[in-house]
């Protein structure tokens, strides 16, 4: 591993198409059970003149670069104009205080450093350093925007020029973060360097409409006007029950109606949508768990109602707002007494916390209450409704912790009392695990973002660090003849573990592999005449 | 007539050399109390702006330290359970001061995940700091309890041992270390040699007497309004303490009362809202700002509650 190159803060207002830093599979943390891993590949020739790729060689964002000066400047007005309404406390209430008090007062410690598993995965490349983009945003407001900056200077530490291109850069550098907050965790000041991340996003969001095309157009936009992030109409929703429902008999041999729409029932299920199309096991485990139980549940055919994720989380909390006052409002128009989140961990955490404060009082959280379906999941075993048999889940097993549901919402005992009563053999923890977990590396919606070569990122940066975690404590037992099995209960990663098991090949040369906590104890239900898990066959 | 020799306070003897006899003397206890009540007004207003900041959304990180038995040390929650908004919840305050205890006296995330060594070197520089405020307590007292005097010998002499030693080394690691010095602008110097300044000066002037007799008279002199002499190295550091004393609401290094909100607004901050509750009051006074954003998707002029009833797309 090369040393890496020192990137000073007033770099990001360098002219020119040259990144501040290129990435090689030399610079990145290496991974001893891979021997070699695949090479970072450089972004395509025809997109060089279009598209801008200078901070790092990557980028998501298919817009094209500023031609004229007039353009220039009309994207250095916008970030200056929504920098100055991040302060504002009307036109940013939701995170105003904690957003000046971690702009303020970061002490520049850097305790932060080595909590970030971007950073230690690139092998520690300054610019993916929790603080970096944060000291960028600090110094940028301090020149522009503070006396003592204006007067001071450098000094002060107010140094960055504003130009096209620091926008620009700083941008993409805010999508180079996860948001899992393990850097908040360990700060000894209680800053959030992901919060600044967040918040810059949310400022090109809401101020320019500038957003990943998956995330905004293809996202919180589609959602709201189709029904679902996919696309996915009404229509298709209930047609793809309906497959659901055929597929379940196939497997199992058992006749299940999902129960659309029912009114009164106690529980509405709200799941990824992705979950229908890309893993409709998911789903279907639930469906089996529930009725097998005897639990009264419902799903939702109306638009919204039916898919849970909610992208505004990630980055725009007016379009955050949107999403979750239209899921709550279909609960209480189908008149359940609560809402139970599936495997979806960014759906956990914008239903049951985020939303809580962005709503009026009639869907606070005491009128329609939204819970985790982990507790219920437990419940469901301890109460000694469906027989388990851990003999049919006799493979190492180790479980991912998905931030948001671990360390956002605190729910880390619920999952490992399952795995401990469904499994024949112990769980293997990784190191570390449960609320001092690794992101999966999909965190903040960079598992479904896939355009120019973002996801080359993705491979090789952010997922590296759990990538590394599962070949450790599979160490012992890396035999291709043992099957391995990562649970994931949560959509962004299992989509992250997906990604990250066909690029750095863990079925194919290890047997490893991937899938939810439901499927899992479906693999363990006493009277199915099959696996319910087909391993090689995930995704 | 006036007694040249005793002159009252007067703006101008502040900027008139030399300085008439007792002019100092006056001027220093004149700054010890505007910069102490600077001090508390700034750090107030500080508190004030804070504290009625709008009530942001929650925002928590577990392990949050009031949560029930084995959850606190897990960093489990409520949510844990099911039906959890129809149970009553027992939190521990204690356990809330025992992490903050740990964070303020033993700097415990730094001494645990801080790779740059900085830890042994903070923690000397905070305890000079909280031993010197220890210190500045005991002359207070030493007024009226002689008796007092050994202790704050020794308190005295290990705040600035430590101070002085924190403050050079950090400024050294700072200066050295390429993970900290690309994060260290010239006023972060600046800060830390005016502190190394004070416990160098505050060393010295006890050496140069043996004792902080001087030190204590001086303090009576303020809490007195008692004109006495004073040595010029015990005026010295006097005086660059009361400046710091006025610097430091307006620096990063009141970061200990940010610490309180980010502990406490932010990262612990996991009561859930209720309908009618003054939380649910607040945030239906906050829906009703406007949302003055200028994206495409933004819909001009609305309130946040409007925003969010108006999905803003095209059927």
């Amino acid at each position: 591993m090369s040393e890496p190159k020192i990137i000073r803060f007033k770099d990001i207002a360098r002219a020119g198409d040259e990144p501040l830093v290129t990435l090689t599979r030399d610079d990145l943390i290496e991974i001893p059970q891979l021997g070699d891993a695949p090479d970072v590949q450089s972004p395509q020739a025809r997109w060089l003149e279009r598209y801008d790729f200078s901070l790092d060689g990557f980028s998501d964002f298919d817009l094209p670069k500023p031609k004229t000066k007039e353009e220039e400047e009309r994207l250095v007005n916008g970030f200056l104009r929504g920098l100055e309404k991040l302060f504002d406390p009307q036109s940013n209430w939701p995170f105003v205080k904690i957003f000046r008090l971690s702009l303020d007062y970061c002490v520049r410690c850097q305790t932060c450093s080595e909590a970030c598993h971007t950073y230690i995965g690139s092998g520690r490349q300054e610019i993916y350093r929790p603080t970096y983009r944060s000291e960028v945003l600090r110094r940028i407001y301090q020149k522009y925007f503070t006396p003592s900056g204006k007067l001071l200077g450098s000094f002060v530490g107010a140094d960055v020029e504003v130009n096209a291109k620091t926008v620009w850069r700083l941008l993409e550098l805010s999508y180079r973060c996860n948001v899992c907050r393990r850097c908040a965790q360990v700060c000894p000041v209680g800053v959030d360097n992901a919060l600044l991340a967040r918040e810059i996003r949310k400022l090109f969001s809401q101020e320019m409409g500038i957003a990943p095309g998956e995330l905004l157009k293809k996202g919180t936009r589609q959602h709201l006007k189709a029904g679902s992030s996919t696309g996915m109409t009404p229509a298709a929703f209930k047609d793809l029950v309906e497959f659901i429902e055929d597929d379940i008999f196939a497997k199992t041999g058992k006749k299940i109606k999902m129960p659309i729409d029912q009114k009164g029932a106690d529980v509405l299920l709200i799941h990824n949508a992705g979950e229908f199309m890309a893993w409709p096991e998911n789903p279907a485990a639930f469906a089996i768990l529930f009725d097998a139980a005897g639990i009264s549940w419902t799903l939702s055919s109306e638009a919204q109602g039916y898919d849970g994720v909610n992208y505004g989380a990630w980055f725009d909390d007016v379009e955050l707002a949107r999403v979750a006052l239209r899921q709550i409002s279909i609960a209480k128009e189908l008149g359940v007494k609560k809402i139970v989140v599936g495997e979806c961990g960014h759906a956990h955490k914008a239903l049951c916390v985020l939303a809580d404060r962005v709503l009026p009082g009639d869907l606070s959280l005491d009128q329609i209450p939204r819970e985790s379906c982990l507790p219920l999941l437990w419940e469901i075993v301890k109460s000694g409704a469906v027989k388990f048999d851990p003999n049919k889940n006799d493979f190492p097993v180790t479980l991912h912790d998905s931030c948001n549901v671990v360390r956002l919402m605190g729910i880390v005992s619920p999952q490992r009392e399952i795995v401990k009563a469904i499994c024949k053999q112990p769980v293997r923890e990784m190191t570390p695990n449960g609320v001092w977990n690794y992101c999966c590396g999909g965190g903040s919606g960079f598992a479904i973002m896939n355009s120019l070569n973002f996801d080359q990122w993705r491979k090789n940066v952010s997922e590296r660090m759990k990538i590394k975690q599962v070949l450790d404590v599979f160490n012992d037992v890396l035999d291709p003849s043992i099957n391995k099995y990562v649970i994931a209960a949560c959509s962004n990663c299992k989509g992250a573990m997906r990604d990250g098991i066909d690029h750095y090949g863990l079925w194919d040369k290890f047997h490893i592999t991937y899938g939810g906590l439901v499927d899992l104890m479906v693999n363990a239900m006493a009277d199915l005449p099959q696996p319910y898990i087909e391993f090689g066959k995930q995704g | 007539m006036k007694d040249e020799n005793h002159a009252f306070f007067h703006p101008s003897s502040l900027i008139l050399l030399p300085l008439r006899e007792g002019t100092m003397e006056w001027f220093l206890i004149l700054f010890g109390w505007i910069s102490a009540a600077l001090f508390v007004i700034v750090s107030a207003y500080k508190i004030y702006r804070v504290a009625t900041a709008p009530l942001n959304v929650r925002w928590e990180v577990y392990p949050v330290p009031h949560e029930e038995g084995e959850r606190r040390h897990y960093g489990g929650s409520y949510m844990e359970e099911v039906d959890w908004a129809k149970k009553s919840r027992a939190g521990s305050l204690v356990a809330e001061f025992v992490e903050m205890g740990q964070e303020i006296f033993l700097l415990q995330r730094v001494r645990k995940y801080n790779v740059y060594g900085i830890w042994l070197l903070s923690l000397a520089m905070h305890w000079g700091l909280y031993l010197g405020a220890g210190l500045l307590g005991l002359l207070v007292i030493e007024n009226a309890l002689p008796a007092l005097a050994p202790l704050t010998n020794v308190v005295g002499v290990v705040a600035f041992a430590l101070g002085t030693l924190g403050a050079f080394g950090l400024i050294a690691k700072r200066a050295t270390d390429r993970n900290l010095n690309l994060y260290t602008a010239p006023i972060d110097y600046f800060n830390l040699l005016w502190l190394a300044a004070i416990f160098v000066l505050g060393l010295a002037s006890f050496a140069t007497a043996g004792s902080f007799a001087a030190h204590r008279a001086y303090i009576g002199s303020v809490l007195t309004f008692q004109p006495a002499p004073i040595a010029p190295l015990v005026a010295l550091t006097f005086f660059a303490f009361e400046l710091f004393v006025v610097y430091m609401p307006f620096s990063k290094l009141i970061h200990y009362f940010a610490k309180y909100f980010t502990y406490h607004s932010q990262l612990w901050d996991d009561a859930f809202k209720v309908k009618g509750s003054p939380t649910d009051k607040k945030v239906a006074e906050q829906l009703a700002y406007t949302a003055a954003w200028s994206a495409p998707h933004i819909v001009p002029g609305k309130s946040w509650l409007e925003q969010a009833q108006n999905p803003n797309v095209e059927k």
